[in-house]
């Protein structure tokens, strides 16, 4: 009689056992299918300001600090190709000059390709679109010397005086040394 | 007094310096100024001159790219503008000065595009004899060769909502015998790619 008991003892307990540890399967492997992904976090993007004529004027007002600006579009291949010399120049002089982007995409891409391509630069750089309906006179806000072409770097003195640009992919130690020679410039000046 | 004298003269010469050393391309062909004849190669290296291409109520030079974006927008425009106005007397000579892009591609775009001769410029001598630096850029030159518009087409580069027709309104004032208004319009467009750059 108790052997009989016993090998029932034991059959229930085998069984609470197995029935636990096909539980504890079946949790462990819920638990899992709850613990993947369910959508990746979106990446947040640069924000870019739109700019029309009247901002781009006020963009350019002197403001203590020599001010550099890269005029760019994603549809610019040079200006894709030039943009890792530029992030290495903002990293450089960051704080000692004031260094903005200026994109001539469409107005559509203020959201889309522009924030996208500043994101995968990693560029920290402010960034704006210029949007206007007179190209020529923003162009001409700038300076006289530029015709349009992209890219165009141009850079200002402390006062606002052109201190140098150039039209086309920027050589980055003359751009450097301009730079340079513009801050010891500036504190000669004090 | 003296620091502030050499601080001075310091400032004066590096600035001088700096000024010197832009290297942005100023524009050395004013509006007014004639063009001498030239010979460039065109697309199946033949040599062609201005005087042979040249119309009798004058010449849109017009300097393209085979793979800027902003061409490629303007590539419809400038070919029914061309069309409409070779009705006109008035002729397109189109020139690329770009480096960087094959005979073979300039040939296949200038085929699929244009009607007008398009000229090899090889060593930018034409574009830097006129200073041009951007695609598109037009040089229109009267019957006897005078600089009477230089730039824009029109202030659209998508072609949506185009308010000011600049080259056109150039064509029309020149036939009428009047004034160009607005003879000088920059626009923002593809560096022009020059050799050794």
């Amino acid at each position: 009689m108790n052997i009989v008991y016993s090998k029932l003892v034991k059959a229930i307990f085998y069984s609470w056992l197995f029935t636990m540890i096909l539980s504890a399967g079946a949790i462990a492997q819920n638990n899992g299918a709850s613990s993947k992904p369910e959508k990746a976090e979106p990446v947040s993007l640069p924000k870019v300001t739109q700019l029309d004529e009247t901002g781009l004027k006020k963009l350019l007002e002197p403001n203590g600090k020599p001010l550099l600006i890269n005029f760019w579009a994603t549809w610019c291949d040079p200006c894709r190709e030039e943009f890792p010399d530029l992030i290495k120049l903002d990293a450089e002089f960051k704080g000692k000059i004031n260094f903005v982007t200026i994109s001539l995409d469409d107005l559509i891409e203020i959201n889309r390709d522009v924030p996208k391509f500043l994101a995968g630069m990693k560029a920290e750089m402010p960034a704006y679109l210029l949007k206007t309906a007179d190209e020529g006179a923003a162009i001409a806000l700038v300076t006289n010397d530029w015709t349009g072409g992209l890219p165009f770097s141009i850079l200002f003195d402390a006062s606002g005086k052109v201190a140098y640009f150039r039209q086309g992919k920027v050589k980055t130690d003359v751009l450097n040394a301009e730079i340079v020679k513009t801050l010891s410039v500036m504190e000669a000046a004090k | 007094m003296r620091r502030i004298i050499v601080g001075f003269f310091t400032i004066m010469v590096i600035t001088a310096f700096g000024l010197i050393s832009n290297t942005g391309k100023a524009a050395n062909f004013e509006i007014g100024a004639t063009l001498e004849n030239f010979s460039l190669p065109d697309t199946v290296d033949q040599v062609r001159s201005l005087n042979n291409l040249k119309g009798k109520n004058g010449t849109a030079i017009i300097f393209l790219s085979a793979q800027c974006p902003v061409v490629k927008g303007y590539n419809e425009r400038i070919s029914q503008i061309a069309a409409d106005y070779a009705a006109k007397g008035i002729n397109f000579v189109g020139i690329n000065s770009n480096a960087t892009e094959s005979l073979e591609w300039v040939r296949s775009h200038a085929a699929e595009h244009y009607k007008f001769p398009v000229l090899i410029d090889k060593g930018n001598v034409i574009a830097d004899k006129l200073g041009a630096s951007v695609t598109p850029e037009v040089f229109y030159i009267d019957a006897k060769n005078k600089l009477v518009y230089h730039g824009a087409i029109d202030n659209s580069r998508s072609g949506d909502n185009i308010t000011s027709k600049y080259l056109q309104a150039a064509f029309d004032n020149s036939l009428a015998g009047k004034t160009i208004q607005q003879s000088r319009i920059n626009a923002f467009g593809c560096s022009i790619k020059r050799a050794g750059e």
